[in-house]
């Protein structure tokens, strides 16, 4: 008798374990563009499909949303997929963190568009796009690519942006007409590309980093490849990329050297300069300054590391994942992790200066302006911080009708 | 409590899920990983379908007796359930007995459906969520992120061709046709027959809306389920009541022999 009451408590335990599991599955992509400072405007991407202008000053005030200094904000729609009684379009989700070059803002979306808006016709509220004012998308028809998830790249007359499809897309700035589009380059890529002069620099889901005549979208004799597939986009310091790997390791992998060795039908670099180990993945793109590469890691630990023997300075235990990319001043490295913590640490010693917490995940990469370091939460707020001091200055919530 | 179900079951499915992916060919490697993942928990609950198929059995062949009892005893309902518990216990049948092997495979069944979506990992936020979940095994972070494509399938994308439903809802008939007894009562008969036909429809209207991977777990269960009834159940079942019965007769023959 006993053992059969134990054997129907613990049956009940496993059933009320399952019951706990339930909970979960697959999460609804929302987004977590960051913000970019331009002109004194701050541009960003809402986890509601709109892309918005918020001048500081203004939400300092706590003047109406949009004020006449600069402020507007974009919803970007397609139409709703499958059975559904809701409405027949629904917002996209945004990951990338908008371009702005000149007179216009670039962004691409996870619907697979990528536009570019004119700020003077977005604050006017006319209808999109002007193309007289510059402004396009591509593709023009109804026609998408596969979703974006990386930051378009302006060069030049051209902008460039990867797709989950696997391939770089390079478009002409001005009119949005397509240049060119690379082969596809194995797995997804959802990444923000690097160009540096005449050659493009992608990091992929299959583990290469490859490097792309930015002419033509040609494969370069150049490229590298790692034991798994690339996390993080990549990041060029001084002649070297780096970049965070699904095996849990930073690469730091010399660009241009002479060092070559052949392997399938491709020059690769004979070794790299270093990988770093961390206890997770290092999913952010690093930052660099002064030789010194600073790493955020999903293991919740940003790493400085010396960026020529990747011999490590510091690391400071953050106590969550941290997602979104670090941002530097002169003397601080503000960390953000997916608890809502915001960290100002000595770049020197990666001792805590001070902190800020919110309650809600930090995804985007962050903005520093004028000591105030701006983020965007994924509680669709965007938020001014002092972190030297401790303080939230204002909090804007993103959900403008 | 989700905390625990990570730690002690779906964890330990998922990284198994996806070292096994790691040690297939790339090209089919998580859509085969499925279908062996799949078999292979299936295997291990032989014990508990065979204890289950076993119940029901001899729940199904006492059918005629409890009728017999509604019959009689249809307005004392007092003394149906004394009488129905009698025969029960004559026969040495527990009538929960049946229910215990399903609930107990039930907790495994979620594990591996969130398994199979979080190894999809198809949108960033979920590619993330999975990075929480992986042990630090070398096999396991080299192997990512699987390849979805499978034949035609890409496994972190609903398969709009129609064959994945037709596959599943078709499947899903054959095992419920093979199982579900024809009933003397017109009101629980009409039930029946809706249900033969709104859960295969519903089940591919499923396959047109979740990441066909998951399709391609429920046509794997649903194959192996089927087989599992035709070699330990005695035949086709209910599907062809002529070959129940042809088998009945030959075990009735032997038995007399």
């Amino acid at each position: 008798m006993r053992i059969k009451i134990l054997i129907s408590l613990g049956i009940f335990c496993f059933l009320a374990l399952s019951a706990g599991g339930c909970v979960g599955g697959q999460q609804k992509p929302l987004g977590f563009s960051g913000v970019i400072s331009y002109d004194g405007i701050l541009y960003l991407g809402s986890t509601d499909g709109k892309i918005v202008a918020v001048n500081p000053s203004a939400r300092n005030q706590e003047m109406s949303f949009p004020s006449s200094d600069g402020e507007w904000s974009f919803a970007i729609t397609m139409p709703s997929k499958g059975i559904s009684c809701g409405p027949s379009s629904v917002p996209v989700s945004i990951y990338g963190t908008p371009t702005v070059v000149g007179e216009s803002v670039c962004i691409g979306t996870y619907n697979g568009k990528v536009l570019m808006m004119n700020l003077s016709a977005r604050s006017q509220n006319l209808d999109f796009p002007q193309v007289r004012s510059g402004e396009w998308v591509y593709p023009r028809t109804e026609d998408v690519i596969e979703p974006i998830v990386g930051s378009p790249v302006v060069a030049d007359d051209t902008v460039y942006v990867s797709s989950s499809d696997g391939r770089v897309y390079a478009l002409d700035r001005t009119y949005g007409d397509e240049k060119w589009k690379s082969d596809p380059l194995g797995d997804k890529l959802w990444i923000t590309p690097v160009v540096e002069e005449e050659t493009v620099y992608v990091s992929t889901f299959d583990g290469h980093i490859y490097a792309l005549s930015a002419k033509d979208g040609s494969l370069l004799p150049w490229a590298f490849k790692a034991e798994a597939g690339f996390a993080s986009s990549p990041m060029l310091y001084e002649n070297t990329i780096f970049a965070g790997s699904f095996d849990r390791n930073l690469y730091a992998v010399k660009i241009g050297d002479n060092d070559m060795v052949m392997q399938n039908d491709m020059m690769m670099p004979k070794e790299l300069l270093w990988k770093f180990p961390g206890g997770n993945w290092f999913w952010a793109t690093p930052v660099a300054k002064d030789g010194v590469v600073y790493a955020g890691c999903l293991d919740g630990k940003v790493y400085a590391i010396d960026s020529k023997t990747g011999n490590e300075l510091w690391e400071f235990d953050a106590g969550s994942p941290i997602v979104s990319s670090p941002a530097l001043t002169d003397d601080l490295l503000v960390v953000a992790c997916d608890s809502g913590e915001v960290y100002a640490l000595d770049i020197f010693n990666g001792k805590l200066i001070n902190g800020v917490s919110i309650d809600a995940p930090i995804r985007g990469s962050l903005c520093i302006q004028e000591g105030i370091v701006y983020i965007r939460a994924q509680d669709n707020c965007l938020y001014a911080m002092d972190v030297g001091k401790g303080k939230i200055n204002w909090r804007f919530p993103l959900t403008i009708k | 409590m989700a905390n625990l179900w990570n730690l002690i079951i779906l964890d330990p499915m998922l990284n198994g899920l996806i070292a096994l992916s790691s040690l297939l060919p790339k090209a089919v490697e998580f859509g085969l990983a499925i279908i062996i993942f799949t078999v292979v928990v299936r295997l291990i609950l032989t014990p508990l379908t065979l204890r289950q198929l076993k119940s029901t059995k001899a729940m199904q062949s006492m059918q005629p007796k409890i009728q017999e009892l509604q019959k009689k005893y249809g307005k004392n309902k007092q003394k149906l359930q004394q009488e129905t518990m009698k025969v029960y216990k004559e026969a040495g049948v527990n009538p929960i007995g049946c229910m215990w092997p399903m609930l107990i495979q039930f907790p495994i069944w979620i594990a591996l459906y969130q398994s199979i979506m979080k190894a999809l990992a198809t949108t960033p936020e979920n590619l993330l969520d999975l990075s929480r979940h992986l042990y630090s095994w070398q096999i396991v972070n080299q192997s990512l992120p699987l390849n979805s494509h499978f034949l035609w399938l890409d496994l972190g994308q609903p398969d709009h061709t129609l064959i994945l439903a037709i596959l599943v809802g078709g499947t899903t008939w054959v095992q419920q046709k093979m199982t579900t007894a024809p009933s003397v009562d017109p009101r629980q008969q009409s039930m029946s027959s809706m249900m033969l036909l709104m859960m295969p429809f519903m089940f591919g209207m499923f396959c047109l809306m979740f990441p066909s991977g998951l399709p391609l777990f429920w046509l794997v269960s649903t194959v192996i389920g089927i087989a599992t009834q035709y070699f330990i159940g005695g035949g086709w079942g209910y599907l062809r009541p002529s070959s129940t019965k042809q088998s009945a007769l030959g075990r009735g023959s032997k038995r007399a022999l």
